[in-house]
């Protein structure tokens, strides 16, 4: 470790040069697609075009310090170590922050971090609760191992749209179980997750604000009629799921038939009497099984048979979905009735598909029009999400709710870093390393521009403050308190690891990654468990063997403690009013130990601190 | 500043908000004289903050069998086992187990002819919760966050809706947004987790002081929004400690009769902390009881938990008209769906949703009566169906919330409180 901050002062003078090797972009039209340097350039001169057009100027490049936290926690999601720090800071090359990123983006936290920023993107709006609960850690596996060997996007996209299997075996099951195989819902959340748009009010009416059409939505969910989330049989241990092609109605047994009582009726009655009985359905051993279940459930008047209206009325569990493997769009003026029979189409090429295929086959080809590299919108999706992320403002904002009608922020910016994204194969590391090399990531937080309190600053004129996610700031108290992360998350393997700390801790600071930063508000309960927690005491005390106790037995000066402090926690140096500010705290104070706690509990309790700068 | 915890602070780096939709009465349409429907809707709201009223919902988890409950059938064999007991109310008989129900008939209205489709326990629970069904692209707020959007009193330190037990699903601010999120009590009894500062009452002032210093800094540096955002949320949590309310969840100082009389169990006290969040001005409280999904040994599970339930319910009611504050409170009753008829293989009864029964008690309503029916069978509703968003008007009219009023959703659809449904007149006439 070092022996103190001093380092820092180098740093000033290497984030020039760091700065100043940057070269003037090339020409969009000989661009060096591959090159991320050119690209990160080409984007950064088309923003800054336009910054300028608008009479404004661009904010100053940030510090070696607040460069080095940033990158830390949007590539591996925690705060920097005092060692990297140091370490950064003892590095005259003047390429180091490049070279940073290179070595965050191939480090295995990286995979993790953005592995569980998946997931959240994902459950968060699931419609099945227990989703998350029973395979979250299997999603999060596979996606870091895709990850980790930097599997194209495409493949990612077409794995999650097509998977099938057991939930807890096959991570790319997430996205279909989160939603009980519901067409609906999967067609909301594949256009929305992979295409950035919302077709889902089409759901009921023409879209608003958008040019789809109902028509267009329920082509969609055309695809999705013959996939279904069934749970396996005969097992004792813990409930098993599995995400399974229906190909072939059933309308000659099982629950199927019910949802045409009276022909059920016709085609089993043999004495004419216009019921089923017992007798009856000998020998249709599926129905059989089933008969004296519903008769339980639907014979009215007690004589042992089913009639048709009696059949009519049993409440089938889980709705009549899987009554054929078409899909119907339903009639919003009677709701009850059929509806209008769908052929899959995909809003985004038109292009007409067979009438017929099978689930598998419906699910490849739409995999295949969504990552075609013909449709913008996919790469832009993405591009636009990771920009948004990193920068704490995308493109487009919400990040889920691009489409045509939307007016982007330097539209010509976005364009070409994702027409840039597409031609080197959708490879996400690039991408990433690309955008965290460009001079926009890279300006300080604090605005050029004068700007009143209800003027939005110019869109990456300066780096937008942003709230941690849950896990970064999990991570982040880890990092400080010393004490290693257990790294690897159980495979989903039903509820038996909601009680750890880290569980609850990142349950009560979580929040949907798609929700625009404007809307991300703190709660009580953070605040609470900020201040008063029997946690962030611990992490806090001067006695025993945590961080503080190490830093007011090593720096007996005051101001040598109260700079390794403001390191471990907020990952810079103090300012002079700071210091200032913390001896007069100590000198006015008659217990050290208690006063330093005191100094620890307030960085700790910073918005600086759960926040990104 | 004179935050409390609903004022909608500003809490966005730019001043506003631009996915939430509010509405308030100005000062100027007041003078004209030219107010709006929906501004005298708010000025009503405001009115009833003064008058204080407020929902107590006992959430019976899991689903309840209705024949265990309210709608014994002792002559049909689907009645199984359970006897029917009479009530204080003259025609009114309840399932046995249910004695301290059966003496306060006279302030509940039994809803025998509950209906909906949903036999998945989430998606059920999220119905009776929002009155919306799940879906991915919106969080509905539940209709205690929409209520207390409408009347919550404002200056209150405390949270003005409180789940005691596991928050079940749909039982959520959704879009509202954090100032409506039901604070979890999960030992009731004891004050919030973590709202006891771990150092003396001066030192907890002075760290508060020093870390407002030390944010100012940053602050200049370019965090301006971000530290404005954490000193608003700071400022509440830190009154809600500093606040004599906080007491409101400490239990320990009600009598040990009463105490006893509500029972020692988590659904008990429970109740009890109910009535004092209320009586210190909180306008919704959930107190959930869990175990009522009985696929098996269905007669011997609810007695069980009618042991629990019942002692709990009727003391609440009874305490909150010893008070005067049953009329303005509302009691309900209420699980997901209801159970099969005909009782299974294991002595259960499985999910049905097509026929169950609901509970509701004081808030103005009538008392003493039953409303709708089943076939003697219990598998089928004989006359009155009631659906969820008829239960939801009357709960909306009972506290004088306007379900008409519209909050914006994120990708700016309208919603309404409560979306279709009718009063059910006969509670209230």
């Amino acid at each position: 470790m070092c022996k103190n901050a001093s380092q820092w002062v180098r740093f000033g003078l290497f984030s020039f040069l760091a700065i100043a090797v940057s070269t003037p972009a090339m020409a969009g039209s000989n661009l060096n697609y591959r090159n991320h340097v050119a690209v990160a350039r080409q984007v950064d001169q088309l923003i800054e075009q336009g910054i300028k057009e608008k009479g404004q100027s661009v904010a100053q490049a940030a510090s070696d310090e607040d460069f080095l936290r940033r990158l830390t926690l949007d590539l591996v999601g925690r705060i920097p170590s005092v060692s990297e720090m140091t370490l950064y800071g003892l590095d005259p090359d003047p390429m180091k922050r490049d070279k940073q990123i290179r070595k965050l983006i191939a480090s295995e936290d990286f995979a993790i971090n953005w592995s569980a920023y998946w997931r959240d993107v994902l459950y968060s709006r699931a419609t099945d609760s227990r989703a998350a609960r029973l395979q979250s850690g299997t999603f999060e596996n596979w996606l870091k191992e895709n990850i980790e060997a930097n599997k194209p996007w495409d493949e990612v996209a077409t794995e999650m749209i097509t998977a099938s299997g057991d939930v807890r075996e096959d991570g790319a099951t997430a996205l279909i179980f989160a939603h009980q195989g519901n067409p609906k819902e999967i067609t909301s959340e594949v256009t929305r997750i992979f295409l950035g748009i919302q077709i889902q009010c089409a759901n009921c009416h023409d879209h608003p604000t958008d040019t789809w059409t109902r028509e267009q939505f329920h082509q969609m969910a055309a695809f999705f009629p013959r996939v279904a989330v069934r749970q396996k049989r005969g097992d004792s241990g813990p409930r098993i799921f599995e995400i399974v092609s229906i190909d072939k109605a059933k309308n000659s047994s099982g629950r199927d038939a019910l949802n045409n009582p009276k022909r059920l009726v016709r085609t089993l009655d043999k004495n004419g009497d216009k019921k089923i009985s017992r007798d009856e359905v000998q020998g249709k051993k599926q129905f059989a099984r089933l008969f004296d279940r519903l008769l339980a459930l639907g014979d009215k008047n007690g004589d042992k048979a089913l009639s048709a209206e009696e059949i009519q009325a049993i409440p089938l569990p889980g709705g009549n979905r899987r009554a054929t493997t078409e899909y119907y769009m339903p009639n919003l003026e009677n709701p009850t009735a059929k509806g209008t029979l769908m052929q899959p189409a995909f809003f985004i090429n038109k292009e007409k598909v067979a009438a017929g295929l099978k689930d598998v086959e419906r699910r490849e080809l739409l995999a295949k029009y969504v990552t075609d590299p013909d449709n913008p919108w996919f790469a832009k999706a993405f591009v636009n999400r990771i920009w948004s992320e990193m920068l704490g403002r995308g493109f487009y904002s919400p990040v889920d709710d691009m489409g045509p009608l939307r007016d982007p922020e330097h539209e010509q910016a976005i364009e070409l870093l994702s027409e840039a994204f597409t031609k080197n194969g959708y490879d996400t590391k690039w991408l990433y390393r690309t955008i965290a090399n460009t001079a926009a990531y890279q300006r300080s937080i604090k605005s050029p521009n004068n700007q009143t309190e209800i003027d939005e600053p110019i869109a990456f004129a300066c780096a937008t403050p942003t709230r941690l996610r849950s896990e970064q700031i999990f991570a982040s108290l880890m990092e400080l308190s010393g004490l290693e992360q257990e790294k690897n998350v159980p495979r989903g393997r039903g509820n038996r690891f909601q009680n750890n700390p880290k569980t609850q801790f990142t349950n009560l600071f979580n929040y949907d990654p798609s929700t625009p930063q404007d809307d991300i508000m703190g709660t009580i309960p953070q605040s609470l468990f900020m201040m008063n927690s029997n946690i962030i005491d611990k992490l806090i005390s001067a006695r025993g063997t945590g961080p503080l106790a190490r830093i007011v037995k090593k720096y007996s000066d005051d101001t040598d403690a109260i700079t390794e402090l403001y390191l471990l926690v907020l990952s810079r140096d103090p300012s002079k009013k700071e210091l200032a500010i913390c001896s007069e705290y100590l000198e006015e104070s008659s217990n050290r130990n208690e006063a330093f706690e005191d100094i620890m509990w307030s960085l700790v309790n910073s918005s600086e601190f759960i926040s990104k700068r | 500043m004179n935050a409390s915890w609903h004022e909608m602070v500003k809490m966005t780096r730019h001043g506003f908000n631009r996915r939430r939709f509010l509405h308030t009465v100005s000062a100027a349409g007041l003078a004209a004289g030219t107010l709006s429907f929906r501004d005298l809707v708010s000025l009503q709201a405001e009115e009833l903050r003064k008058k204080h009223k407020a929902v107590i919902v006992l959430w019976m988890a899991g689903a309840p069998s209705q024949m265990e409950t309210f709608d014994p059938k002792p002559k049909h064999e689907n009645g199984g086992d359970t006897k029917a007991i009479k009530t204080n109310v003259p025609g009114i008989q309840i399932a046995e187990g249910w004695e301290q129900t059966a003496k306060v008939m006279q302030h509940c209205n039994i809803i025998r002819s509950m209906s909906h489709k949903e036999g998945n326990h989430r998606r059920a629970t999220y119905q009776l919760h929002t009155g919306y069904l799940p879906a991915g692209s919106v969080k509905h707020p539940s209709l205690g966050s929409n209520i207390t959007s409408e009347i919550a009193d404002k200056k209150l330190e405390i949270p003005s809706i409180v789940t005691i037990g596991r928050g079940a699903d749909g039982n959520g601010a959704g879009f509202l947004g954090v100032n409506y999120e039901p604070l979890l009590i999960t030992k009731p009894g004891d004050i919030p987790e973590n709202s006891a500062p771990r150092v003396t009452d001066s030192r907890y002032a002075k760290r508060l002081n020093l870390l407002g210093k030390l944010q100012e800094d940053f602050s200049d540096r370019g965090g301006k929004t971000v530290v404005q955002n954490q000193n608003a949320i700071y400022g509440k949590a830190s009154r809600m400690v500093q606040s004599p309310n906080l007491q409101a969840f400490n239990t320990e100082s009600e009598p040990e009769s009463l105490k006893t009389r509500y029972g020692n169990t988590q659904f008990g006290k429970g109740c009890l902390l109910a009535r004092r969040l209320v009586e210190h001005g909180v306008s919704y409280v959930e107190v959930v009881s869990n175990g009522w999904d009985t696929h098996d040994n269905v007669f011997d599970r609810v007695s069980t938990l009618a042991s629990q339930v019942d002692p709990a319910m009727a003391t609440l009611i009874s305490d909150l008209n010893d008070r005067g504050m049953l009329d303005d409170t509302l009691v309900v009753w209420m699980g997901e769906f209801g159970r099969t008829p005909k009782v299974n293989g294991r002595g259960g009864r499985d999910h049905y949703p097509r026929a169950f029964n609901a509970m509701l008690a004081g808030g103005g309503t009538k008392g003493g009566q039953v409303i709708g029916s089943t076939t003697p069978d219990g598998t089928a509703i004989k006359d009155r169906p009631v659906t969820v968003t008829d239960l939801f008007q009357s709960i909306c009219h009972s506290i004088k919330v306007d379900p008409e009023v519209t909050h914006m959703s994120p990708l700016g659809r309208p919603m309404k409180i409560v979306d279709g449904g009718e009063v059910i007149q006969e509670l209230f006439s």
